[in-house]
Order: C-alpha cells, then sequence, then structure tokens
C-alpha cells in the first residue's frame, strides 16, 4: 500500500508538473523505491531519485517506458556467467542511458534454469547477477546504483522443461520480484 | 524379575552395582556381562551378512502394545538386517513367559517381548526384553516411561536399544529429517521421523529458505532464507523453539555444515565477489574467510574428525568436488567423473561421502571414497539430487523426481529399497538427516 500511495503522488508530481518543490512526502521516503506491482505481483524495484528527475528533462512515465525497452534479459550459456559477446552490444545501450539518467538505480537479478542443485545455482545466478554489473561498472556505469540479488533456480521465467525455455531461465534480469 | 523396581537399569549401570560385591561375584557376573556385550548377534560389517531371524511380540498390556510392537517390527524391518515370520505362528503368548522351546520350531533366533502399562498418573510405563533363543538368555531387559501420547518415540527408542543389544551400534530410529516443502509459491521446512512419520511444518517465514543443516547434538537447524530481498543465515533452536539471524553480507549466503564439535558453521558467501567459503564461530560470531578464489566455492561438509572438508568448486568450468584442510588450505580436486557434480555431504560414520552429478542429461546420486576410490553410481531413474546420510552412514535420504513430482526418498548407503518417505500431496526436496 505504501509503495501504490508513493507512486500515486509522484504521478501527481509529475502530472502537476515537476517543478513543484514542496510535496507532502516525509523526508525518510525521499529516493526510496518507488515500485510498481506488474501482473505477477512483481514489484519493479528501479530506484529513481525524485530530485534528480525533476531536474533532468524525462518524466517518470517516459524513464519507464525507456527502459521497459532497453533492459531486456541478459542471458548466458549453460553453467556460465560470463557475459556473452552477443549480448555486450545491448549492455552497453544500458550503460549509456545509466549514464545519462544519473536518477536512476537498478537491481539486478540473478537466475538459472532447472538443471543443477538448488544451492549450486543460487552461486551461479550470483555470479551472473554480478558479472552484468561488473560489465556495467566496466563501462563508468558507478558501482553503488548497481544491487545484484540471485534468486538460483527458484523464480523460472519459463516453466516447459526444454531448452527452449531453459534458455530463457537463464538470465540477468532487471525486475526483482518482492 | 520382569516386575523389578530395580531394573530400570542397562547393562553398564547393573556392572556398576555389582563392583561393589564380593570380588567372586565381581568376576562372576563381570564375565556374564562381557559376555553378553562381547556378543554380536549380527556383525553389520561382515560383508556376508545373514539376516537374523527375529520375533517381536506385541507387547502385553494395554491395547497401544500392539502398536508399540509394530513400530518396533518396521524400524527393525527397515535396516534389511532381519527377518521376520507371520505373527500367526507365534506359539508363546505376550503374556507368558519366555521359553525357549516356543521358538526353535520356529527357526527363530531372538524374541522380543514387553508390556506396557498406564501408571496412576497417566504415564506410559513399558518394561521391554530381548532373549536370545539359542543361548536361552536375557540379552536386554530395560523399563521405560513416557507420556501416553508419545508412543511413536518411545517405541522408536525401545527399537534403538533392541539394535544396539544385537548388533553392537547405534541405531538411526529416533533420528529426525527435515526437507524443504512447497505449496503453492511458498516453501518452508518441514520436520518427520525417520520413517515419515509425524510430519509437521516448522518454518514458513522468508521468500525462499533452503535446504537446512542440523547442529551436531540436533537441536538446532541452520539454513539460508530470502527476507525482504536480502538473504540471510538463521538458526532455528528446538528447545527455545526460536529463530535468530545469524549472518548476512547483503550478497549470497549459503550455509554448509556445523562441524562435530559443534563450535563453527562452515557457509559460502560472495561478500567479497566470488562464493567463497567461510567458518563462522557460532560462540563470538565470527566470521573467518577461508578461501580466496575467483571461482566459486560452495556446499562445505565436514570429515567426521573435523579436519578437513569436502565442497563443489567450479574451478574446471564445471562444478567437481574438492577436499581440504579446515584452514582452507590443501585443496585436492577428489572427482573426475561426471559433469556438474555437487551437494556433497560427508558421512558421520565414516570413509564415504555422497553426492549428486549429472550423468546422461540427468542428475543421480553417487558414493565415492575420501581418497577418490569406490565411485559408485546408486541411482538411475528420474532425477535424483540432495543425499544425506542417517547417523550412522547405513542410509542415505535423497530428493527424486521419479515419481513426477520431486519428493524424499530413503535407500541405503548401496542404493538398495529405494523408497519415498515424504506424502505425495507436498512437492519435497533438500532432505537432511540430523547426526
Amino acid at each position: 500500500m505504501k509503495h501504490i500511495f508513493l507512486l500515486l503522488m509522484l504521478l501527481v508530481l509529475v502530472v502537476t508538473g515537476c517543478a513543484t518543490t514542496d510535496v507532502a512526502v516525509p523526508d525518510d521516503k525521499k529516493g526510496k523505491d518507488i515500485s510498481k506491482r506488474d501482473k505477477d505481483g512483481r514489484d519493479d524495484v528501479v530506484k529513481i531519485d525524485r530530485d534528480k528527475i525533476r531536474d533532468g528533462a524525462l518524466t517518470e512515465e517516459q524513464i519507464r517506458a525507456q527502459m521497459a525497452s532497453l533492459f531486456k534479459d541478459i542471458h548466458f550459456s549453460y553453467n556460465r556467467y560470463d557475459v556473452p559477446e552477443e549480448e555486450k552490444a545491448s549492455m552497453r545501450k544500458i550503460a549509456d542511458w545509466l549514464l545519462k539518467n544519473t536518477g536512476v538505480s537498478v537491481l539486478i537479478e540473478g537466475h538459472c534454469d532447472e538443471r543443477g542443485t538448488n544451492e549450486y545455482n543460487l552461486a551461479l545466478g550470483d555470479q551472473r547477477a554480478q558479472s552484468v554489473r561488473n560489465y556495467l561498472v566496466s563501462l563508468g556505469v558507478p558501482a553503488h546504483r548497481l544491487e545484484t540479488i540471485s534468486f538460483g533456480k527458484e523464480k523460472p521465467a519459463c516453466n516447459e522443461h526444454a531448452e527452449e525455455c531453459w534458455l530463457k531461465n537463464r538470465r540477468a534480469h532487471f525486475v526483482s520480484s518482492k | 524379575m520382569i516386575n523389578s523396581p530395580n531394573i530400570n537399569q542397562d547393562i553398564k549401570l547393573s556392572r556398576k552395582i555389582v563392583l561393589a560385591v564380593t570380588l567372586s561375584l565381581l568376576v562372576l557376573v563381570c564375565l556374564h556381562v562381557s559376555m553378553t556385550e562381547a556378543r554380536l548377534y549380527i556383525d553389520i560389517n561382515s560383508p556376508g551378512l545373514k539376516r537374523l531371524p527375529i520375533a517381536v511380540v506385541d507387547f502385553a498390556g494395554i491395547a497401544e502394545g500392539t502398536e508399540m510392537a509394530d513400530i518396533i517390527r518396521s524400524d527393525l524391518d527397515f535396516t534389511g538386517l532381519f527377518v521376520f515370520i507371520n505373527k500367526n505362528a507365534f506359539i508363546e503368548s505376550p503374556t507368558a513367559p519366555f521359553s525357549p522351546d516356543n521358538w526353535r520350531p520356529l527357526g527363530i533366533d531372538a524374541v522380543v517381548k514387553g508390556t506396557a502399562e498406564l501408571e496412576p498418573d497417566g504415564a506410559l510405563s513399558v518394561v521391554a526384553s530381548v532373549f536370545d533363543v539359542v543361548e536361552s538368555s536375557n540379552i536386554l531387559k530395560k523399563k521405560y516411561s513416557s507420556r501416553k501420547d508419545s508412543i511413536r518415540p518411545l517405541a522408536h527408542k525401545i527399537a534403538d536399544d533392541i539394535y544396539e543389544a544385537l548388533t553392537g551400534q547405534k541405531s538411526y530410529f529416533s533420528s529426525k529429517i527435515v526437507f524443504i516443502g512447497q505449496d503453492g509459491d511458498r516453501k518452508s521446512i518441514y520436520l518427520m521421523d525417520y520413517d515419515g512419520q509425524r510430519l509437521k511444518k516448522i518454518v514458513s517465514k522468508g521468500d525462499i529458505t533452503m535446504k537446512p543443516h542440523w547442529s551436531t547434538d540436533g537441536k538446532k537447524l541452520y539454513y539460508s532464507s530470502l527476507r525482504n530481498r536480502r538473504w540471510g543465515i538463521y538458526e532455528l533452536d528446538f528447545d527455545t523453539v526460536s529463530e535468530e539471524k545469524l549472518f548476512s553480507s547483503g550478497a549470497t549466503d549459503l550455509v554448509g555444515d556445523v562441524t562435530p564439535d559443534g563450535n563453527y558453521l562452515l557457509f559460502s558467501s560472495s561478500s567479497k565477489g566470488n562464493p567463497n567459503i567461510y567458518r563462522f564461530h557460532l560462540g563470538s560470531k565470527e566470521a573467518t574467510r577461508l578461501t580466496h578464489s575467483d571461482y566459486i566455492e560452495v556446499s562445505p561438509s565436514v570429515s567426521p574428525d573435523g579436519k578437513s572438508m569436502v565442497y563443489v568448486a567450479d574451478k574446471s568450468t564445471v562444478p567437481q568436488l574438492y577436499i581440504m584442510s579446515m584452514d582452507g588450505t590443501d585443496s585436492r580436486r577428489l572427482t573426475f567423473e561426471g559433469h556438474y557434480n555437487s551437494t556433497p555431504e560427508w558421512s558421520r560414520a565414516g570413509d564415504m561421502i555422497v553426492f549428486s552429478g549429472r550423468v546422461g542429461g540427468q542428475f543421480q546420486i553417487y558414493t565415492i571414497k575420501p581418497n577418490g576410490t569406490d565411485f559408485k553410481q546408486l541411482t538411475d531413474t528420474g532425477n535424483n539430487e540432495e543425499p544425506s546420510f542417517s547417523p550412522d552412514g547405513r542410509l542415505i535420504t535423497f530428493t527424486s523426481d521419479r515419481d513426477g513430482v520431486k519428493g524424499v526418498y530413503v535407500m541405503t548407503s548401496t542404493g538398495e529399497g529405494q523408497k519415498r518417505i515424504s506424502p505425495r500431496n507436498i512437492r519435497a526436496f533438500g532432505p537432511s538427516w540430523s547426526h
């Protein structure tokens, strides 16, 4: 409820023009998560610093739209956690965008396919998320804007027992479940 | 003798009392005691093991005596070390005194008899005896007392004593298995007796909870759990029924094992980038980093002497088992066969490591000796993962999807007698057997 309330407050802020400075949001809520639940009950945990949005050219809605088209899952080979060459172009775009939109921080989730033990897959997911973060950091994105978490094989995006599905599940994802 | 109030003594106690009497008596009785202790009715370590024909007579007294005998029979049967005959063939009634002549014609070598009564205060009082038919002797007699609603644990305790009297070894009948059960989206920790009975859900907190690990004394559990988007290591205390967060680095912290002395918890943490092995002192709550590699290291499991650990590393690009000293030095690779070897557990009872590995696209359970010999595959149907030894190392519990939905199974350490013990309505995995 708190998040929905915050989001409503922010939408009001956006609609009424971003230049408003006095917002009825307690100080300790500034810069906190602005979450939006999607149909899976997941939270979009992209962090947006409202002060920076105000100063920038983009509205929060514009930012979300751009991120939705840009922040696609990064896919990995079986049992690997190095960022594949073919994913580097889209990661460079993500890095460029993050360098322009300095008020945005992201949480990177690491995921695995269903094969293998839960424990090892959590370590593998951790390393996938960290690889993505490290690559973004190498492209100049400040590390403090990139958090990571591993879900191992616990939160698959696809539930079939086939390679097509496994590939979808071996991913670094920029949206986290709560 | 059976009704004597002083028989609440095991052999060791009676030996102590005997020490106080005269020398001649001392010699005689000690001879008797040592003979009793020395005789192994079943040498479980003998390669050409012959199963012992045993009769467990329904306990006389209250109606629950029949249920208790059933549980004891089931425990002994579980070991595969005994043969039974139909109790309808018994000549001797439960209330009649033991006479070897009633059992020799049936080919029975050992007889278990007992009496169960309710005390005036409502407590359950049981006297159990084991007789040797061949020697016509009383091997064990012991008095037990418990709450009336604790029939199952009491029967398991009696079976423990019978097993020890006949084999000279500790049994696992009073041991427990915990596992992760999933109903809907939620994963909880479940606790059950080793035979799958008395199942209960004990921890439902957290979005994801990983396979729990037992403390050496069986009074605590350690597990990793994801709470509010943060991994942490938690301790559940069965005595106080309370949970405490022990460690959370902000990265991925995964519980491995507790050292046999109960002082340290081993775990893997990626707080410095790569998942490395740490040792956590449970008293001071201090974590010490043991390894500094730039690859994945997880799932440490301690040797029975507490001097070494087996763990998983992807140094060779695929996960394989390695062994190193408790201080993180002298690492050597243990497994060379198989792709993707993981979740090792070092038997607390001896010279064996069990793990799961991938072959032909599926995961199977394997055992190997710590010196790298005796590599054996124990399963071949479905995916079989996350093995854990019984306290005596003779059984292995594991996860299998052979019936479609994941469940907790048990088999012997050589792969025999594979059977499901968790209920079919719960997706169950990550079993861990108490020590």
